[in-house]
């Protein structure tokens, strides 16, 4: 898989952001920047401050990179987390209730078939999408709750009306069918 | 501990999607640094989720970007806090760092070489300013020193000249030396005689010139002179002329004569002419 053979590079891209290098945040743009701003615009849902905040989220990544340990995790992952959490966190202080946050299944459906149309279609993406749809719809749905929208597992379980046990037992379910659609 | 159990306890995809308390977090942390395992299923759920993530990928505006390329600041070197083994690089060797390592000594070497051409050329015309200066300092010291000796002359035949009761008598030659031209000066009171030779004609090392007081139609030495050798300064002569009705110049042995060799008479002059 693509990601898989970057494993390598990606050690030589992080050792040359660290020493400020221009091209290569340019690269790290270019290959993530698509992603996180998904991300984040799926958390905000509002254009202008999904740009702000992907901004916001670059210059946290520049500066923090010399925290980031490769030890403990993927580079992408790390940086999906930051802007997670930044977009979280705005989202946080924008609104009162949390509940608001929450789309339900069919504006999801409406906002990825929106973005299908109108956004330059990356083939890499379109082959990740037909594998996301076959996703559980109720198991992607507690992803999205507790991915996107920062519940934990009590809240989501108050959310969606289910046992704490039943919302654990989904999790889990819904991340290994998740491995398992990517690994084939 | 059972590590496929805690594998399959849920917390491992819980950490993933950020829904653990911090003590969990870092127990996972811990152990995934321990166990190969946890490491390997933590990767596989990750590299899940980075390309769920993906499916919902949306190209930003190029403002961003372009914001961010004039906000960030590239090329400054921070310390890392980790250190980590620098990655070995497949798609580069080491000749381009090799190179650089040649430039930048070519360039020092150019630079060095350069500065002492330029340090060789300062000295050179160093000298060369010294050695003129050293001539010009010479030359102004000898004309310092001429014009010393001029001004203490000037300095004398002023005080001479400036004495109450002193004439200056111009004396012409005749036929043997019809350019000549010269000036007698007489202080009766202090009876000083002087000549300023403006003119005469030269003579053999063995002859001087000798000036005569005429007095009551008798000749009276009044000392000898040089011509031409200390031109336009007057010579102050070693004699005392008390009495004179005129002055004649004539050319005598070196020494001087007795008495005057009339065949050789220059100019003659009276006194109150």
């Amino acid at each position: 898989m693509k990601r898989q053979s970057s494993l390598v590079s990606e050690s030589v891209l992080l050792e040359k952001l660290i020493r400020r290098d221009q091209q290569a945040f340019q690269w790290l743009y270019d290959q993530y920047s698509a992603a996180l701003y998904g991300v984040v615009l799926r958390i905000v849902r509002d254009d202008e401050q999904a740009q702000d905040l992907l901004q916001d989220i670059f210059v946290k990544i520049w500066k923090n990179l010399d925290a980031y340990d490769a030890t403990k995790g993927r580079l992408f992952t790390w940086m999906l987390n930051v802007s997670r959490n930044t977009a979280i966190d705005a989202l946080r202080a924008r609104k009162t209730q949390p509940s608001g946050a929450i789309r339900t299944d069919e504006e999801s459906v409406h906002i990825v078939d929106r973005q299908h149309h109108t956004e330059q279609p990356n083939p890499d993406h379109i082959g990740v999408q037909e594998v996301v749809n076959r996703l559980r719809p109720d198991r992607k749905q507690l992803i999205d709750l507790v991915y996107f929208g920062g519940y934990t597992h009590e809240e989501a379980a108050e959310e969606l009306n289910l046992p704490l046990g039943t919302v654990k037992t989904r999790i889990r379910a819904a991340l290994q069918e998740l491995k398992q659609l990517f690994k084939s | 501990m059972n590590v496929t159990e805690y594998i399959a306890s849920g917390i491992l995809e819980s950490y993933v999607l950020g829904a653990v308390s911090d003590q969990e977090r870092r127990e996972v942390e811990c152990l995934s640094s321990i166990y190969p395992e946890i490491r390997q299923e933590l990767d596989h759920l990750s590299t899940a989720l980075e390309q769920y993530a993906q499916a919902y990928s949306v190209e930003p505006p190029a403002s961003v970007k372009e914001n961010l390329l004039k906000q960030l600041d590239f090329e400054k070197p921070v310390v890392p806090a980790v250190v980590r083994p620098l990655p070995v690089d497949p798609w580069k060797n080491g000749s381009p760092t090799f190179r650089t390592t040649w430039l930048v000594a070519a360039s020092v070497g150019i630079l060095v070489l350069g500065f002492a051409f330029f340090l060789v050329s300062q000295l050179r015309t160093n000298q060369q300013t010294v050695a003129s200066l050293r001539t010009a300092n010479d030359s102004l010291k000898s004309e310092v020193q001429q014009l010393h000796t001029q001004q203490s002359l000037a300095e004398q035949s002023l005080a001479l000249l400036s004495k109450p009761g002193m004439r200056a008598i111009e004396l012409r030659g005749n036929d043997k030396a019809p350019s000549g031209r010269m000036l007698v000066f007489w202080n009766a009171k202090t009876r000083e005689v002087a000549v300023e030779v403006q003119s005469l004609p030269p003579l053999r090392p063995d002859q001087q010139y000798q000036l005569w007081s005429l007095a009551g139609g008798q000749p009276i030495d009044a000392g000898v002179f040089e011509a031409g050798s200390t031109n336009l300064a007057i010579q102050r002569l070693n004699r005392t002329i008390d009495r004179a009705d005129a002055f004649a110049v004539t050319v005598e042995k070196r020494g001087g004569s007795p008495t005057p060799t009339l065949s050789t008479l220059l100019a003659m002059s009276p006194v109150d002419a």
